[in-house]
């Protein structure tokens, strides 16, 4: 095992003048889900493509699980791609074994590793149905088992979530989750925040084919944070706009935003406040994942 | 080569497996068996048929028994099928017009199938027929009722000539021809039927392997592509394991087929005592150029089907493909007869064509010279990596290839990228 499970070296790639992936780096370190973020048509699935090797960059180097052969590692990955799609005419078990035997899988391993996921997301009945007599939903499962089916060391998701429910959402975040607890690496890519902002011990944030920053979720927050606080007072707030530590302030109906000016400790103004009129709330503001993504790809698109 | 052979198994299932698969199976005999059928019957005939009647016009009086004669030992012969003959002798030509005309309106109500007007200088040799008629596209009738028309004129020119008939006829019998044919070991009558008919059978059943699948390889191909699938199996199995395993499925299939249609037709061969038609050697000639022969052409589908989307787009690029086919499928009438020709001998050597043409002409020549029957089996044997190294290329590239399809040209720049 290495930590590093994928590294991205300075890829690109072009589809005729258009730079879809721009000299993009990344490290991701083993056994943690990274989420992979972007407005439609920043290059997360060309990205991904060219991690599986379906396409090939036009520069750059992508070493992954330790290899720059992918073909070495194949039996060690998982892929889901965008675009789903399973031989329509052909049994669910079929398909399953026929993808695991592809990926090294024999007999009893193989059919007790399908039973046991058919089982957990509940499949277990369509077994033997065919794939086009299956909901859109249960394909979509039925994809990700797929995917998962040789128990891989790095699993790569493109758009998981689209077209599943809330319960299936649930179900398949559970199972990502429970993959980086048996230290599987998951790398997903999504264009929603929340889902991400729950999921992700890593973020690489891209626009335009470039990366606009990356790191963990904590680093990230920490990194964009306005320093504000949101508090609720009783009695007259007029006094708030006088204090020293404060920028500026803005009512907001019970509530009252207030901005630190740079370096102030929230703590003091807490203290501040309490010495002056009797405080229901206080709550640091923690900028969400989405406010930070529309302030980067603002600014990056500006 | 596990990959492969998974890849294969699953494409040689899904494809045998299938309602679609076991018709055509089951059809295409059924199917020939029909038109065997129907054309034995019209062989002998369709059956009890009403008499026919056919009015002659302007008969000169010294023709009309050797008409009715005529017509008797043809009606003696035919008995399913009677012509009855009325006859209106010159002295009638007085009201000519008004008689032509109720037979105009007897042939438009049904009553007559035709009538004919003989021109008066007939029995001296320059004047003809003239036949009237509703079914003019029935000219075997027609030419029937010439024939029987000759045979009086001629008798009539004889007996006035003072010849007799009968010693003409023998006298002027063409000679008797035997074929005998020495190609084989065992020197053996040839049989007109067989010399053209089994050449025609084995390029067909040659044509049928490799070519009645194709239609599988390629929508399997184009399966793969249009549902997506084809990313998922690229991050299990290199593209040109994939291709190879997805041809040496379908070319079970051929083979399939062809010992299915092989052993049918063997049985029946053998149930019509024409066994010896279909000998050991040919079944080793036909696997030896079948093999590489459907190596090389679903080479060429598997790299058509990456390149398209639907069926429907891969006719374009398929028409070529099924020119070349054709070509030995038109001229086999020519290459039978002459299979040592010089166009026999050029299309051998056309890779795609080689199996084809030549177990045709080894059907129809079995001794044909050893050289040429290497030379051509090398030639294919070693045209089929060059064809299957640039189909992966193409595959390669056009198996994730979305979007418009690709001409000719632009498949051809693929070959050259790397």
């Amino acid at each position: 095992m290495t930590d590093c499970a994928l590294s991205l070296e300075k890829i690109s790639k072009s589809f005729g003048d258009v730079r879809a992936v721009d000299s993009l780096s990344a490290r991701l370190p083993a056994g943690c889900i990274y989420g992979f973020l972007g407005p439609n048509g920043a290059g997360k699935t060309t990205t991904i493509r060219m991690i599986t090797d379906i396409i090939h960059p036009d520069s750059g180097e992508i070493v992954i699980l330790g290899e720059t052969a992918i073909e070495r590692v194949w039996h060690r990955i998982g892929y889901m791609p965008e675009e789903r799609g399973l031989y329509r005419k052909m049994k669910v078990r079929k398909i399953l074994s026929y993808l695991g035997a592809l990926k090294g899988m024999k007999g009893e391993a193989l059919s007790r590793a399908i039973s046991r996921w058919l089982e957990e997301l509940g499949l277990a009945d369509k077994a033997d149905n065919k794939v086009e007599a299956l909901s859109r939903g249960m394909q979509q499962k039925l994809q990700f088992i797929a995917t998962v089916i040789n128990d891989p060391e790095l699993v790569i998701l493109d758009e998981p979530f689209s077209g599943l429910d809330p319960i299936n959402l649930d179900l398949i975040q559970g199972i990502m989750t429970r993959l980086r607890e048996a230290g599987r690496t998951v790398i997903f890519s999504t264009h929603m925040m929340e889902q991400a902002e729950k999921l992700c011990d890593y973020i690489l944030l891209v626009n335009r084919g470039r990366k606009i920053c990356d790191g963990t979720l904590d680093e990230i927050r920490e990194r964009y944070r306005t320093n504000q606080v949101v508090v609720e007072l009783e009695g007259d707030t007029g006094f708030v706009g006088e204090l020293p530590l404060v920028k500026g302030s803005k009512k907001d109906g019970r509530s009252l935003e207030i901005t630190l000016q740079d370096g102030a400790d929230q703590q003091e103004l807490l203290m501040a406040l309490a010495g002056r009129a009797r405080v229901n709330a206080f709550q640091v503001k923690v900028p969400s994942l989405h406010e930070i993504f529309v302030h980067l790809v603002g600014e990056s698109n500006g | 080569m596990g990959k492969i052979f998974k890849v294969a198994v699953r494409d040689y299932i899904e494809t045998v497996n299938t309602k679609t698969f076991l018709i055509s199976l089951l059809m295409t005999p059924v199917l020939i068996g029909v038109i065997i059928y129907i054309s034995r019957m019209q062989e002998k005939g369709e059956g009890p048929q009403p008499p026919r009647h056919v009015a002659a016009v302007n008969v000169p009086d010294e023709l009309a028994a050797d008409l009715d004669s005529a017509f008797s030992r043809y009606n003696e012969s035919h008995p399913q099928g009677l012509i009855i003959l009325e006859q209106h002798g010159k002295g009638e030509n007085e009201g000519r017009e008004a008689l032509l005309d109720r037979l105009r309106e007897d042939v438009r109500s049904g009553r007559l199938e035709a009538f004919c007007v003989l021109d008066d200088d007939i029995l001296e040799g320059k004047g003809g027929l003239h036949f009237y008629t509703r079914k003019v596209s029935e000219f075997e009738f027609g030419r029937t009722v010439r024939d029987l028309f000759s045979e009086a004129v001629v008798n009539f020119r004889f007996i006035k000539n003072g010849l007799s008939p009968k010693l003409v006829n023998e006298l002027s019998r063409r000679v008797p021809l035997e074929v005998v044919d020495l190609s084989a070991k065992k020197e053996k009558k040839a049989d007109g039927f067989a010399i053209f008919i089994v050449p025609f059978f084995f390029m067909f059943l040659m044509f049928f392997g490799i070519f009645g699948i194709s239609g599988n390889l390629l929508m399997s191909v184009i399966e793969e592509k249009s549902s997506r699938v084809i990313e998922v199996l690229l991050t299990s199995v290199s593209p040109f394991r994939l291709m190879a395993g997805k041809i040496l499925g379908q070319c079970a299939v051929g083979l399939t087929l062809v010992a299915i249609y092989g052993t049918a037709s063997y049985i029946t061969a053998s149930l019509r005592g024409m066994s010896n038609l279909l000998n050991p050697v040919m079944m080793i000639y036909f696997i030896l150029y079948f093999l590489p022969g459907f190596l090389l052409f679903s080479s060429l589908i598997a790299a058509i089907g990456s390149a398209c989307n639907s069926l429907k787009e891969s006719q374009n690029l398929m028409q070529p493909l099924m020119m070349v086919v054709l070509v030995p499928i038109m001229l086999w009438f020519k290459m039978v007869q002459h299979p040592e020709g010089t166009l026999a001998v050029v299309l051998s050597f056309i890779p795609p064509m080689t199996p084809m043409v030549m177990i045709l002409r080894l059907a129809a020549r079995p001794d044909l010279p050893l050289f040429q029957i290497i030379a051509s089996f090398l030639l294919l044997l070693l045209s089929v990596p060059a064809f299957m190294w640039a189909a992966a290329k193409i595959f390669r590239t056009g198996i994730l290839m979305y979007g418009k399809p690709p001409g000719v040209r632009e498949i051809l720049r693929w070959l050259r990228s790397d």
